[in-house]
């Protein structure tokens, strides 16, 4: 075998956006029109990346013309959604208000935010209850947000995939490793936006044996939340599960886009909010019972359809439009393989895998606890508008704290960028050991069997002896046979830092709150009612500390 | 994941490609290093190291998600 | 396993293992026919059919394991 050498390259910017997602393309136009040097490095390529590659359909937005003069009553209904019930409502207000200024800036851009010339709101809405989800066409979002970012004289660098932050005297950039070439580039920056998206592959997929049938785009593996917590930064609520449902076997995210009524097999609707389909509600009983269809398994009464029978044509046709702009477009090719019309077919839902909910604690300003470093997007989950209008605020303030200072010294992010080099040379030049599936799969089975529903004392103690032994194997004796592979093992490394640090959160939670159950600490404790719990790295593993939620 | 074989100690005499239960090396051919063709197909029986005649020629190396859970013993 | 791509059709402009987020296409080059190194590793998100310039050129077929269970 030929010895691997990596290669070794400089570049240099004011502010560096890890991640070209929704979150980093605002970041990064927002950064380059405040007059920065902006570099946006993606692991992919910003055209197609990450979970609106091509398409979404929903965003949370406040809208003055549909919803009157007073924002409150959206405020308020969205700090209560699965996007903000564990955000401050601060936090909520500043995204809400400026929500409407990222709508008008996209619908500009060529992204279609009106549906038939009007603002449209449908979906996870309950009757009775103000509506927050503006419905839109997303399907081309990632081109024109692509084409919008270089119009500003972004630099968009793919196929890189970042590592570690530089933190010499501040953050100072990141490195980052190339996914076709050997190289390693060090990104000299003022400032860092991260916006690596959500934390796929955690935990074991619907499919035995198989990695990539996912909800969301398996190649968002936590990079952001562990790059950020390698360097210090704070990390929150990572011990809170989040579930996706949708269509059984075929994971993707989308249930809203669904226009039908969630019916047991003998056809009696399992929630009270719909009867019949309705493209205003969908069906939002899943939206407030998440357990819905296991527990229908699990009690034999099973399985729950999506039954959209009795739709009428004109919601048939605006379901199949935003089922395209969601992006479900296997899910559509599927229906016609297999003739499966949706007027005749109802369609079995799951639950799919957990996550974390958790990620960077970063505030309405996009900052994180480090001078320097921002984040947005799903690197705390908030959907895709959380993503733009985070993005955007986050960009603007990252340009504006690298006018304030220096561009770091020439020799900055040296001893790291050597570091790096010489492990990822070791994963590419040895010959044999685990590979990057092996490590993936070990992790995924000791997050189910002991961080899973059934979360415990005993079991955390167990499951971390063993993921700590994991992860030494992992540093230790990972091989990558080609830099595809060698990504895909940096993921590892980054999901197992993850992990670690959800297992000390499950460990110091002892109470049981909203969706996050420890079946030995059954009751809520009144002490950490308004606290968060928050997490960063120690001399010897992560360190935990209760701080109140406004913080 | 299993087996590993050591060009630099391996004789080439075929044993473990003809014990090999689970065919997992599958076209390799005589007088040739075996090929590990289908690794995650190997059940650990220890067949090919069994009928091996080089000493350390051919090993299995554990998949870890096969590790076993084990509780660490007191530090003293 | 998805992706398929018809050789008769594919123009080898490279477009798809441009666009793959999941690098699918890894090792491909241009003006050949794409290589469909990790086709286990596909998200089904369409990226190559939807930027794909010649029509039916590829296609994505779904594993049995990910059929949808309906009545």
């Amino acid at each position: 075998m030929t010895h691997i050498i990596m290669a070794g390259e400089q570049m240099e910017a004011d502010v560096l956006v890890i991640g070209g997602g929704p979150a980093g393309l605002m970041a990064a136009i927002h950064a380059a029109e405040s007059g920065a040097k902006v570099t946006l490095i993606d692991k992919a390529n910003t055209v197609r990346s990450g979970s609106g590659a091509t398409g979404n359909d929903h965003f949370r937005a406040y809208i003055p013309a549909f919803h009157g003069p007073d924002m409150e009553p959206v405020v308020k209904e969205v700090a209560k959604s699965q996007a903000g019930w564990t955000r401050p409502q601060s936090f909520v207000r500043t995204w809400m208000k400026t929500s409407f200024d990222i709508v008008k800036m996209w619908d500009d851009w060529g992204i279609p935010m009106k549906h038939e010339g009007r603002w449209e709101f449908s979906g996870h809405t309950f009757p009775g209850k103000p509506f927050t989800t503006l419905k839109y066409s997303g399907q081309s979002q990632k081109p024109i947000l692509t084409k919008e970012a270089k119009k500003r004289g972004v630099k968009i660098v793919n196929r890189v995939t970042a590592f570690d932050l530089i933190t010499d005297h501040g953050i100072s950039g990141a490195i980052g490793v190339h996914g076709r070439e050997d190289k390693i580039i060090t990104f000299s920056a003022k400032a860092v936006v991260l916006c690596t998206g959500g934390c796929v592959r955690l935990y074991p997929g619907p499919t035995p044996g198989w990695m990539f049938n996912r909800a969301d785009s398996p190649h968002t593996t936590g990079d952001g939340r562990a790059m950020a917590y390698r360097a210090g930064a704070d990390l929150l609520n990572m011990e809170i599960p989040m579930r996706w449902a949708g269509p059984k076997y075929f994971a993707k995210c989308g249930k809203a886009t669904w226009v039908g009524v969630l019916r047991d097999p003998r056809d009696k609707p399992v929630g009270p909010f719909v009867t019949k389909p309705d493209r205003i509600y969908g069906d939002p009983i899943s939206d407030s019972y998440k357990g819905l269809f296991e527990d229908y398994m699990k009690t034999g009464k099973g399985p729950v359809y999506m039954d959209c029978r009795g739709i009428s044509n004109e919601d048939y046709d605006y379901m199949m439009h935003y089922m395209k702009h969601e992006g479900l477009h296997g899910i559509l090719h599927h229906f016609d393989e297999e003739g499966i019309d949706l007027r005749e077919n109802p369609i079995e839902f799951m639950t799919y895998e957990m996550t974390t909910r958790g990620g960077i604690h970063y505030n309405e300003k996009g900052e994180t606890s480090m001078p320097g470093l921002y984040a947005a997007g799903d690197e705390y989950f908030g959907g895709i508008s959380a993503a733009a209008t985070f993005g955007w605020i986050a960009g603007g303030k990252a340009a504006g704290f690298a006018f304030g200072r220096d561009a770091p010294s020439k020799n900055a992010g040296k001893e790291s960028s050597e570091a790096l080099k010489n492990l990822v040379r070791e994963m590419r030049n040895r010959k044999d050991g685990p590979s990057w599936q092996e490590i993936n799969v070990a992790l995924n089975q000791v997050m189910s069997d002991y961080i899973g529903p059934t979360r415990s004392d005993t079991l955390v103690e167990a499951g971390t002896a063993h993921l700590l032994r994991i992860k030494e194997k992992a540093r230790k004796d990972l091989v990558a046979k080609n830099q595809h592979e060698l990504i895909h093992c940096l993921e590892v490394l980054n999901l197992l830092d993850v992990a670690e640090v959800i297992f000390a959160a499950i460990k110091e939670r002892k109470e049981t709150r909203e969706k996050y159950i420890r079946v030995d600490h059954p009751y809520k404790n009144p002490a950490f009612d308004e606290k968060v719990l928050v997490c960063r790295k120690g001399p010897e593993g992560p360190l935990t500390e209760w701080k109140a939620i406004n913080d | 994941m299993p087996p590993i074989i050591d060009e630099d100690k391996c004789t080439l005499c075929g044993n473990c490609v003809d014990i090999c239960t689970e065919d997992v090396f599958f076209g390799s051919k005589k007088k040739q290093l075996p090929r590990v063709t289908y690794p995650h197909e190997c059940v650990y029986c220890n067949a090919c190291v069994e009928e091996c005649p080089a000493e350390g020629a051919v090993r299995l190396r554990l998949p870890l998600p096969m590790m076993l859970m084990y509780k660490p013993a007191p530090t003293a | 396993m998805p992706p398929i791509i018809d050789d008769s059709k594919c123009t080898g402009c490279g477009v798809c293992a441009e666009h793959c987020p999941q690098d699918v296409f890894f090792g491909s080059e241009i003006k050949k026919t794409p290589v469909i190194a990790f086709p286990e590793e596909c998200w089904h998100c369409y990226a190559c059919v939807l930027d794909c310039p010649v029509p039916e050129a590829i296609r994505l077929r779904t594993p049995v394991p990910m059929m949808l269970s309906y009545r």
